[in-house]
Parts: structure tokens; C-alpha cells; sequence
């Protein structure tokens, strides 16, 4: 072949339009990723290894072990129960009705439910003696975050997407306003919300004290500061899951809420009974995008209460983060984030699979 | 779009959802706007503080002409322009042949590519810390652009939008004998610039945002990004001190993205729905 003919094949096109892609690609994302497992089979100090490149163990599995070793697994059932009971009540009887009134429920239905009752049964009761080591109480305290976050946030983005899916300005401009925190930067919302929270001149207080309330203090207080995190956080991300809700309610059909209406359908009825199923697809992606979103949590604790107190808001994240470069175990840093992958991609599947026999 | 008026209370209550929606951001602007020693004593001067009543600009005098501010705000716009600059050539370009070159090994390196999409940066923070140490690279500002660049996101919404387009208008630019390069150059790229535009603001925006890879790649202050120095900042100052310089200080981190949000908002919102089209 020619040397021309050659350069104006597409093989040579192709690879050579791909190529300023794969430069940063290979290099900064697909070896990185490959290079964590590596080193999570490592028993890897960052700084003994930086002296001396030959200062890292091979273990194996070692790290995972580790992790996994606490030898007393088991959850207990008490806190929040009646509380619990109350959720997962509404959640069957919604369940039910949305079975008996649409003869065409799919998967999704049993799916949402399932993480939904999965969701107060199991991950709200998950307490003192799940875990013996610091890591599981990370990962119990990312649950919860979890678990608290992305029901809120999904509910009150859906009752809002519902008010303001219509035209004129009134709507619009609500609209942005809703989603505009969602592009401020972490560290912004952050020191933002410290103040707000903030015991001697937070915004909170401020508001209290002409009634002669002292407000608690919201962040140091091991029972409030987790909920002070989850408040700032549906803050911040509401606006995204709006905008995804938006996007699905304008592909109901205008006749099907019409004949809704006609049919005396009104209110809260119509929301659950004709507004959700519609959606429910949407409804159950955005839930799903946001569980892997949020299970990558790390600023928030970080910055407004350093994971306390004691370790009350530590997340995943921030525990890598810590064990990497505070410990310089990097090695055991990285089988953490290897098992946060792990997670995500398990949740990413669900949602794969469940798209998947949707459409077929 | 639903044409039904809304009960009154649904109406009322959204609007002041939306009045408490703001008062965060509020606060933090008219706070920036009062002077520090009466923020020392209250932060609730006029209407709850929501009024910067008294006015001033102090604060943002003061952070603008001492300490290290401007430079993290110069950093920020280097970083986040600059890894914007190369994901946008990088994606389109290997958008374009992913969507409309057949070449030996697509069908294997597009799905690779795909697959990253799965990656989070939390993931593989740890080995590009190790990978750019060994290579001496922290603390420049390349290292804090580059591994945006990797992100698969970018030529994911280029493919998209490359198959979209009708063969027919590439077909006669093909009969004259026209090569990849030229397609792509005269015909591709004026057709994508919306597209563009788009993967441009949401890149731009979300670099800006970042914080963990600035945060343990940068460890001289002088390679702060503002994200980063703010948080830094934030850490260092008691609660009354120096609130007003504080607030500036994350108005000012704040004023890019605002001023992208009000100019271009329906892009960041095309953008959103698009990126994470299923």
C-alpha cells in the first residue's frame, strides 16, 4: 500500500482523530483505574515508598480482610422503629394503590418499593453493633446520608417539577431560582451553610433569638450534625433533579392529565394516581443517579465539620481520603475505594438491568 | 406543558419555598457588602442581615489587593479554561470518528471509552496522586487541568451528536473528494457549535467546582485553586473574624459560574439533561 493511500484510509483517520483523546484517556483515567487495583493489593506507604520504590509488600487480598474484619456483623433493629413502621406502612399502601390502579404496573414499581422498603427497614436501623471498625462506621454514616438525602431531595424536586412544569414567567423564574444553588461550588455551599448553622451568629440563631431560643449547635452536636449535612446537601442538589423531572413531565401526554381532570381527579390523587406512574421511569433513574452521586460524598464533611464530631459525619470518601494522605496508606486507601466502586457499580447495574427489560 | 391554574396555596407556598430558597446566598452577598467590625458584633444588622445596611466595599477591596485571592482566582480560570480549551478539541475530534469513521478497533475502544464513564474521580484519585508525584508534577497547572481532560463525558455527547447527523451533507463533500479533516473542519464543527457551547459551560463549570484533585495535588498555597483556597481560608478564620473578607471571598469564588448561570442557563440545563440522557 501507499504511503497516501494509507493516510487517507479511515483506519489511519480514525486512530489519528482519536488520538489527542487517548493521550489524557489511557494515561490519567484507564491505567489509574487498573493502577488502584494494583495498589490496593499493596501493602503501600506513600512515603516509604517515595524513599524507596521497593518499600511496598504484595499481600494480596490483605487490605480487603482488613476491611472486612470485623468478626462481630450483625445489625440491631430498636432505634427509630416506630418511625420505621409508620414509612414502611405508607410505602406498601402507596404500593398497593399504584398496583390496583394502573393494570399495567412493570418492574418499576416493585423495584422503587423495594429500595424504598429496603431503605427504612434496613439502612435506617443499622446501629452500634453492625461494625467494629472505623471503616464500617463510615460506611453506615454514607448509608445514611444516603438514605436520608436522596428520598428528600427526591421528593421535593418531584412536587416542585409538578408546580412549576408551565409556561410564564412566575414558573420560569422559580425555576432558576431552585436550580441555581446546584452550581455553586462545594466550598461555597459550605461556608454558606457553616454560617447559617453557625451556634453564636449562624443565620439560625439570628432568627431564634428574639424569641429567646438559644439554637443548639448544629454542627457539633452528634445527634443534629448529620441532619445539618443532609439539609445543606437537598439545598444544593435539588436543582438538578428538578430540571431531570421537568425533562420527563414534559413528555406526558397533555390528554392523559385532561382526562384525569374530567374524571374529578384532583389534587394528590392526581399526583399519585396519574403524575408518578407516568414519570415513574424518570423517577427511578434520577433516584439512582443520585445514590451513586451521593455515595461519593466528601466535601461536605470535610469542610463543615471535619467528620464530627468524634467520627458522627465521617463518609467514605473522607476516610479514603484520610487514610491516603494523612496515614500515607495508600494501599488500604485504595481497596476502600475499590469497594466504594464495587458499590456504584452494583447500583449502575440495577439501573442497566432494569432499563433493560423496561424496553423489551 | 400543564395549562391547569394552580391552587392559590400551592402558589404561595412555592414562592416563599423560593424566597427561603435564597436567603443562603443572600446572606452571603450582603454580608460580603458590610463592614467586618460590625460583623463582629452582629451579623444581623438590618433585616436579619438580609440588607447590607451599612454599606461597604472593604471587603472586597481588601482581599483583592492583600493576600492570596487574585491568584487562586487566576489559577481557577487558567485551570478551568484551559482543561475546557482541550476537552473540547480532544472530544471532538475523537466524537467525530467515534460517531462517523469506520476504523479497525472502534468497536473495542469506544465501549473502553464508555465504560470510563463509570469512573469516578474519587476512584482513581489516589493512583494519579502516586503517578504525578513520581513524575514531580504537583504543584503546576497543568497537573490540576489535565486529568479533567481524561473525562469521557465530553466525547460520549459529541458521538452522540455526530451520529445524528444526516450522511447526506457529508456525501457531497465526499463526491468532490473532500478528506476526513475537511469534513470535520468545515462541515462537523459549524453544525456542532451549540453542542459545543453546551460541553464548553458544563466543563467550564464543573472544573471550576472541583475540589478534591486540586486539594491534594496543590500544596503550595501559590497553586491554590479559589475552590481550594477558600476552603483553606474558611478553616483558618474564627467565625467572627474577618467574616466580611470570608464572604467576599466566596462571593468572588461564586461570580464566574453566576455570571455563566445567568447568561447562559439554558445551555446548563441542556447540558444536564443531555449528559445524563440514558
Amino acid at each position: 500500500m501507499r504511503l497516501s493511500s494509507f493516510l487517507q484510509s479511515d483506519n489511519f483517520s480514525g486512530w489519528a482523530f482519536i488520538l489527542p483523546y487517548l493521550i489524557a484517556f489511557v494515561p490519567l483515567l484507564l491505567w489509574p483505574f487498573f493502577q488502584g487495583f494494583w495498589m490496593s493489593m499493596h501493602e503501600w506507604n506513600l512515603l516509604a515508598v517515595t524513599f524507596n520504590p521497593a518499600a511496598k509488600e504484595f499481600i494480596g487480598a490483605g487490605n480487603y480482610i482488613r476491611l472486612m474484619g470485623a468478626d462481630n456483623l450483625g445489625w440491631s433493629l430498636q432505634p427509630l422503629w416506630p418511625f420505621r413502621l409508620v414509612v414502611t406502612a405508607l410505602i406498601i399502601a402507596l404500593y398497593v394503590r399504584t398496583l390496583r390502579s394502573q393494570a399495567t404496573a412493570g418492574i418499576s414499581h416493585h423495584f422503587i418499593a423495594a429500595i424504598a422498603l429496603f431503605t427504612t427497614v434496613v439502612l435506617l436501623g443499622l446501629t452500634g453493633d453492625w461494625y467494629d471498625t472505623r471503616f464500617w462506621i463510615v460506611v453506615r454514616n454514607t448509608l445514611v446520608f444516603v438514605a436520608w438525602v436522596v428520598p428528600v431531595t427526591t421528593a421535593v424536586a418531584l412536587l416542585l417539577a409538578i408546580a412549576l412544569n408551565r409556561e410564564g414567567r412566575w414558573a420560569a423564574t422559580l425555576r432558576s431560582v431552585f436550580f441555581f444553588s446546584q452550581i455553586l461550588s462545594v466550598t461555597v455551599v459550605t461556608l454558606i451553610w457553616q454560617l447559617v448553622y453557625g451556634a453564636r451568629n449562624g443565620f439560625i440563631a439570628n432568627l431564634l433569638a428574639p424569641f429567646g431560643i438559644e439554637s443548639p449547635n448544629w454542627l457539633t452536636d452528634d445527634q443534629l450534625a448529620m441532619g445539618a449535612i443532609v439539609a445543606a446537601t437537598v439545598w444544593w442538589s435539588v436543582g438538578f433533579a428538578l430540571i431531570l423531572f421537568l425533562a420527563g413531565l414534559q413528555q406526558i401526554p397533555g390528554e392523559r392529565l385532561e382526562a384525569a381532570t374530567l374524571d374529578g381527579a384532583e389534587g394528590w390523587r392526581k399526583i399519585v394516581q396519574i403524575i408518578v406512574p407516568s414519570i415513574i421511569r424518570t423517577v427511578q433513574f434520577v433516584m439512582i443517579m443520585q445514590i451513586v452521586l451521593h455515595f461519593q460524598v466528601f466535601g461536605q464533611s470535610q469542610l463543615m465539620t471535619q467528620g464530627g464530631p468524634g467520627d458522627a459525619t465521617n463518609v467514605w470518601v473522607r476516610y479514603i481520603y484520610q487514610t491516603a494522605f494523612r496515614d500515607s496508606e495508600v494501599g488500604y486507601a485504595s481497596a476502600m475505594a475499590t469497594v466504594l466502586f464495587a458499590f456504584m457499580m452494583l447500583f449502575s447495574l440495577i439501573q442497566f438491568w432494569v432499563t433493560k427489560r423496561q424496553e423489551s | 406543558m400543564n395549562q391547569h391554574a394552580l391552587p392559590r396555596w400551592v402558589v404561595i407556598v412555592v414562592t416563599l419555598a423560593a424566597v427561603v430558597w435564597l436567603i443562603p446566598v443572600v446572606w452571603m452577598v450582603s454580608l460580603s457588602l458590610q463592614p467586618n467590625d460590625l460583623l463582629s458584633r452582629t451579623t444581623a444588622n438590618t433585616f436579619l442581615g438580609l440588607v447590607p445596611v451599612p454599606f461597604t466595599l472593604d471587603n472586597f477591596q481588601a482581599i483583592l489587593s492583600i493576600g492570596d485571592t487574585p491568584r487562586w482566582f487566576l489559577n481557577s480560570m487558567l485551570v478551568a479554561g484551559g482543561s475546557t480549551f482541550l476537552v473540547l478539541v480532544t472530544s471532538t475530534m475523537a466524537g467525530y470518528a467515534f460517531a462517523r469513521i469506520r476504523f479497525t478497533g472502534r468497536s473495542i475502544v469506544y465501549p473502553l471509552v464508555l465504560a470510563g464513564l463509570m469512573v469516578p474521580e474519587q476512584v482513581v484519585f489516589i493512583p494519579l496522586y502516586v503517578m504525578f508525584a513520581d513524575w514531580n508534577a504537583h504543584n503546576s497547572l497543568p497537573t490540576l487541568a489535565l486529568p479533567r481532560v481524561a473525562l469521557p463525558i465530553g466525547v460520549f455527547l459529541m458521538t452522540q451528536f455526530f451520529k445524528d447527523i444526516p450522511d447526506s451533507l457529508e456525501e457531497a463533500a465526499r463526491l468532490e473528494g473532500c478528506g476526513h479533516g475537511r469534513i470535520f473542519w468545515s462541515i462537523m464543527l459549524p453544525l456542532a457549535k451549540p453542542m459545543m457551547m453546551t460541553l464548553a459551560i458544563i466543563t467550564f463549570l464543573y472544573s471550576w467546582n472541583d475540589y478534591l484533585w486540586p486539594l491534594v495535588s496543590a500544596q503550595r498555597t501559590d497553586f491554590f485553586t479559589i475552590t481550594v483556597g477558600l476552603a483553606k481560608i474558611q478553616g483558618n478564620f474564627a467565625q467572627s473574624q474577618g467574616l466580611g473578607q470570608l464572604m467576599a471571598s466566596g462571593v468572588l469564588a461564586s461570580l464566574p459560574v453566576i455570571i455563566l448561570f445567568l447568561i447562559f442557563q439554558k445551555y446548563i440545563l441542556r447540558g444536564i439533561a443531555l449528559s445524563t440522557d440514558k
